[in-house]
């Protein structure tokens, strides 16, 4: 690699991450403020405007940032910026508006994976650091469900990258099977037959029940619990410490929406509707689908369930992730392993049909 | 020797890659992006008043080794829900070392048929 490639590669990462990270926060709020509208029209409230998220952090900057007397103050103050640093570092590695990654070739689906637990743990350590029983409890709470929600999530990326490793196009098979720009450009609808298809879509159910425990939503949000233990692990957060985690919140938000967006809807418009790829027109219809691409994902995945359904306990949490729905992911799992052997057309030639 | 290209070489397996450094570059101006917005907020509050008492529902507050949740209570949610698990585990760890034999005996050997039949 030549020196100037280097350069090159790295003022891209930083001209990258500046954009990636406003993209992240602007559009983080603006769906925090969609989904509260939208959530309290489900529930016939008026409801706040959407802009609400934008003045909530105007309003948290100029609260005081108290530090409770028994809190680790270094610790207390760091949790908060770690969290929203590592939200923003995985939108590198995900496509995000129709584009490729911006760091496609420097990280995988198994790195975004390990990089989605750093938000939780800064959680948690914030909430240790407290000082506060509150917290320590929230703290506790977010690690079982923590433990709870990753083995689902794993069944459904490490079957997605099996399926497509399995795959072979135009003769060969397909090579790095876990890389996200790989898994977008082969949708994975396009290489299962019928019992695939059930199992697709018994991992994207899986995927959207997750989802809402990522983001620390109801019914899975017992870490936080306002009417319980008065916030969890946010109880002593107050004033910049406790925005900085609702930006957190919120960059993970689109974070968690791309990630589904890109296993399972990874359709671009532009190439649908004829236009050149490359061209302003082609990246502009992109951008909207993937925006609206993500609003429907965040719809069905945060707000219709939280309107729903009551708040769960923990360990009905963790026994919702542990049995119900790692069965689930197995038995897609299962679909797609016997999809090529038990498809449509091997059955009807098993019965003698053919 | 190991040239400073090898040292920024993406690490790659057969299934999976990543590079380190370009992490690194990520995550130091996000860093300071973040810094920077944190800047904007209200860095004062009262110190030694009633303000930087932890919130306890207006409950008396005891002394921090009262107040403190035990190592034993931290993954309370999991064992609580994986009860029925452990019960059996539990009844499977009678201390008799011939039980275990036994257990390592039966598991070895359906092991022996399931790999004999598949």
């Amino acid at each position: 690699m030549e020196i100037h490639e280097i350069i090159r590669i790295v003022l891209t990462i930083i001209i990258g991450t500046i954009g990636l990270a406003a993209f992240g926060i602007f559009f983080g709020l603006l769906y925090k403020g969609l989904d509260r509208k939208i959530s309290a029209h489900m529930q016939g409230r008026i409801g706040p405007p959407i802009r609400q998220p934008f003045r909530d952090i105007g309003k948290l900057f100029t609260k005081e940032n108290i530090v409770p007397e028994n809190a680790v103050p270094w610790i207390f103050h760091l949790a908060p910026l770690i969290g929203l640093v590592a939200s923003i570092s995985i939108l590198l590695y995900l496509p995000i508006g129709g584009f490729p990654p911006l760091a496609s070739g420097y990280g995988d689906l198994i790195l975004i994976l390990y990089l989605l637990i750093i938000p939780s743990l800064a959680l948690v350590i914030g909430g240790f650091a407290s000082g506060s029983p509150y917290a320590t409890v929230g703290a506790q709470r977010e690690m079982a469900t923590m433990i709870a929600y990753e083995f689902p999530l794993a069944i459904i990326i490490v079957t997605i990258a099996w399926k497509l490793s399995a795959t072979t196009v135009g003769g060969t098979l397909i090579q790095n099977s876990f890389a996200i720009s790989t898994i977008t450009s082969t949708p994975v609808w396009s290489v299962v037959g019928p019992i695939g298809f059930i199992g697709l879509i018994l991992l994207l159910l899986a995927l959207i029940i997750v989802t809402p425990a990522e983001l620390s939503k109801i019914p899975f949000d017992s870490p936080e619990a306002e009417t319980e233990i008065g916030g969890g692990l946010l109880v002593e957060y107050s004033g910049r410490n406790l925005a900085m985690f609702y930006l957190m919140d919120s960059v993970k938000t689109i974070v968690m929406a791309s990630i589904i967006v890109a296993l399972f809807f990874p359709y671009n418009l532009s190439n649908l509707v004829g236009l050149d790829a490359g061209s302003y027109p082609a990246y502009t219809i992109d951008i909207i689908f993937y925006l609206i691409k993500v609003l429907i994902v965040l719809v069905l995945s945060v707000t219709i369930i939280r309107v729903a359904v009551a708040r769960l306990k923990i360990d009905q949490i963790v026994y919702t992730y542990w049995v119900p729905l790692t069965l689930m992911a197995l038995i897609g799992l299962i679909c797609i392993m016997w999809d090529g052997q038990f498809g449509l057309p091997r059955i009807v030639e098993m019965l003698g049909l053919v | 020797m190991i040239s400073i290209y090898d040292f920024i070489e993406t690490l790659t397996t057969d299934s999976g890659f990543w590079n380190p450094l370009i992490w690194g570059v990520a995550i130091v101006i996000a860093f300071l992006i973040v810094y920077i917005i944190r800047g904007f907020g209200n860095k004062g509050y009262k110190k030694e008043t009633e303000q930087t008492k932890v919130f306890l529902s207006g409950n008396p507050e005891y002394k921090e080794e009262k107040m403190h949740v035990k190592a034993s209570n931290l993954y309370w949610g999991f064992t609580e829900s994986l009860k029925w698990v452990y019960k059996v585990l539990d009844k499977m760890h009678t201390g008799n070392v011939s039980d275990y034999v036994l257990w390592f005996v039966i598991i070895m050997g359906t092991l022996f048929i399931i790999l004999g039949v598949i």
